[in-house]
């Protein structure tokens, strides 16, 4: 054999021999987050870089590059999106600062070919693949996880997030839901904690002494239940069952006072990684595979049982969270729509 | 002898503070009304440290505001914690090293309105990003607990008061001998009211500016260390309310937002009357729409009821 079909043999063998994903190798993938400023948003960006890093590595992708946008700003982010378009990416994956305001901007970069995945912080436009968190059943359960605990009910304290914000609605019409499903509850107040810790402690603070002496349940959304136990704690009350996000100090609190008395809840969040399952999805897409518009992500749940566990994985003062892989997104991809 | 109290610019933040907390033990019962009063002393602490800072800024006049205020307690709070990683014997330098940050911040924040002539409000602004960011990359976002000790402090309570509220006390009585008794405090009127006539009176007014802005940093530092120390740790977003609270406070206080014109008292009623005023608005079980519209509307209230006697006629 001469040199030249020596090597054209060689590929030929080579070609035949690629892996399935070999399709995305030559694609560059891009990441529009707008904000950063948070304990979660700092894993998920974490959790990104460690995945796609890996993912680049072993050439499954070319590029997998993060940006964020400075200031939180719909405007900010649809421009920076514009530049991913004229950047040549042929996918962006968005955590967007607004459901409907980065519409156009997606538009635009469809038309140009590109594929774009909101998670998280999804966007309306149909183009778009939508990988969105069932925010109600996230309240609901919650309300059914008490009424488990204390078939008889009570009274609830609710901690909402931050007024205004989408999420802070559905999680919240969500536990409504769940205590109309199980009446024997009532919430007695609600206060705004905009899932912060110090923020939440003040609020709740400022409406325990108003409170009934028997409350027995606390509903939270999450980065909220640390500062309500450290609120009834001050005021000297008893600790009612806090439903806990899955941030390490929450789990910290809940495992001291496990040890010391016994105490029981749950603990339910979105883990951050999801920016990981973002990710495998648009190299899916890439990879020309059938994948539904809308996948809903699945929860991450805490139990007694698993809180352990939890704790040795969750870096101290960070969030509970699992990077998922390509196997997770085909599973989820395969799921389609339906909702859990 | 009713007459020269309600005339006090300072007197309409107690009063208000006062209805607030009368509507709402009206709902709670005498019991609750201990609780809810060591809570409103606790928390409007906080409101307190910045509002002071704040506030020495304002009176400097027009375009004088700091708005690196939350990301000054952010960064203090995040560094001065993870420089104590939870150990005893480290709170001394821990405290340091926030005020240390707060000094540098607020050195920083002078040097671009001195060096560079960029109006405060763009040059805080600016400023306070790369706070934000040195918090995010030094930590990640991590939360680290507080030394046992300093946990205790800033929850427990001396003599009947709570920690936080002696030094918040204790500041606010510093800033009233330095605002109302020293030479600093009576240079620092002079240039609000006017920097020309300041400059040519002979007044240092860039040391004076200068200074000022170092110290609202260090309030601001030392709000962010016992904000860390009070809530089990510093979040990247712990500073974000106080930028508009520190503000508000100063205009509810009666203080003048134009300048010129400060008033100590009245930032702790006005910090006690924005805790109360939420407190009472969840109390009664009002939805956040309604409890925004009414605290803004009430602070209009307020603000024209203390800036009454100064209108023409």
């Amino acid at each position: 054999m001469t040199t030249t079909t020596r090597l054209m043999a060689a590929t030929a063998v080579l070609a035949l021999a690629a892996p399935a994903f070999a399709d995305t190798s030559e694609r560059r993938i891009a990441l529009s987050n707008n904000y950063a400023g948070n304990s979660w948003r700092q894993a998920m960006l974490e959790s990104w870089t460690k995945v796609t890093g890996q993912a680049v590595t072993d050439g499954v992708v070319a590029a997998a590059d993060a940006f964020t946008t400075a200031e939180n700003q719909a405007t900010e982010q649809a421009a920076q999106i514009q530049n991913m378009i004229l950047e040549g990416y042929d996918a962006i994956v968005l955590n967007a600062a607004s459901p409907t305001a980065l519409n156009g901007a997606v538009r635009e970069a469809c038309d140009a070919g590109i594929v774009v995945v909101s998670f998280d912080g999804i966007v309306t436009e149909p183009c778009a693949y939508r990988i969105a968190v069932d925010f109600k059943e996230m309240g609901r359960k919650q309300v059914e996880y008490l009424s488990g605990r204390m078939p008889e009910g009570g009274n609830l304290l609710e901690i909402r997030g931050l007024a205004g914000v989408f999420v802070d609605d559905e999680i919240s019409a969500g536990i409504h839901a769940g205590v109309e499903q199980f009446p024997q509850f009532s919430i007695a107040g609600s206060v705004h904690g905009d899932w912060a810790q110090d923020v939440a402690q003040r609020a709740v603070a400022g409406i325990l002494p108003s409170l009934p002496d028997d409350i027995v349940g606390v509903v939270t959304q999450g980065g909220d239940g640390y500062g309500a136990a450290q609120a009834f704690a001050a005021a000297g009350r008893t600790m009612p069952v806090i439903i806990m996000g899955n941030r390490q100090d929450e789990l910290q609190w809940w495992k001291e006072q496990r040890d010391a008395n016994g105490y029981e809840t749950m603990s339910v969040s979105i883990a951050p990684g999801v920016s990981t399952l973002a990710f495998w999805v648009a190299q899916q897409v890439l990879d020309g595979q059938q994948v539904p518009q809308d996948l809903i992500v699945p929860f991450l749940e805490i139990n007694q049982d698993g809180l352990d566990a939890a704790l040795e994985t969750t870096p101290a003062g960070g969030v509970a969270n699992v990077e998922y892989t390509l196997d997770d997104a085909k599973a989820v991809i395969a799921k389609g729509g339906s909702a859990n | 002898m009713i007459g020269p109290t309600v005339t006090r610019p300072w007197f309409w933040a107690f009063a208000a503070a006062a209805v607030t907390f009368a509507a709402t033990v009206a709902l709670t019962g005498s019991q609750g009304g201990v609780e809810l009063l060591m809570a409103t002393l606790t928390f409007a602490s906080f409101s307190v440290l910045v509002g002071l800072g704040q506030m020495a800024v304002i009176t400097m006049g027009p375009g004088n505001v700091d708005l690196s205020i939350p990301a000054v307690m952010t960064l203090a709070g995040t560094l001065s914690l993870k420089l104590m990683n939870g150990a005893a014997g480290m709170e001394i330098w821990g405290l340091l090293a926030a005020l240390a940050i707060g000094v540098a911040a607020g050195a920083g924040n002078y040097a671009l309105i001195f060096l560079l002539r960029i109006p405060p409000i763009i040059a805080t602004l600016s400023a306070s990003f790369v706070f934000q960011s040195l918090a995010i990359w030094s930590n990640r976002g991590l939360r680290i607990k507080p030394p046992d000790s300093l946990a205790g402090f800033s929850t427990g309570a001396s003599l009947g008061l709570p920690n936080l509220a002696w030094i918040a006390l204790v500041a606010a009585m510093a800033f009233w001998l330095l605002i109302e008794r020293s030479a600093y405090g009576r240079r620092l009127s002079a240039i609000g009211q006017n920097l020309r006539a300041a400059r040519l009176a002979g007044i240092p007014v860039e040391g004076v500016r200068a200074g000022t802005y170092v110290l609202s940093a260090a309030m601001a530092a030392l709000a962010g260390f016992l904000l860390s120390c009070f809530s089990g740790g510093a979040a990247l977003n712990m500073g974000a309310e106080y930028l508009l609270m520190s503000i508000a406070v100063v205009v509810i206080g009666g203080s003048s937002i134009a300048g010129g014109n400060s008033n100590v008292p009245g930032i702790w009623g006005a910090a006690m009357f924005m805790f109360l005023i939420v407190s009472m608005l969840n109390s009664y079980g009002l939805g956040a729409g309604v409890r925004l519209v009414l605290t803004g509307v009430i602070i209009i209230g307020i603000v024209t009821a203390a800036s009454g006697r100064r209108l023409p006629g």
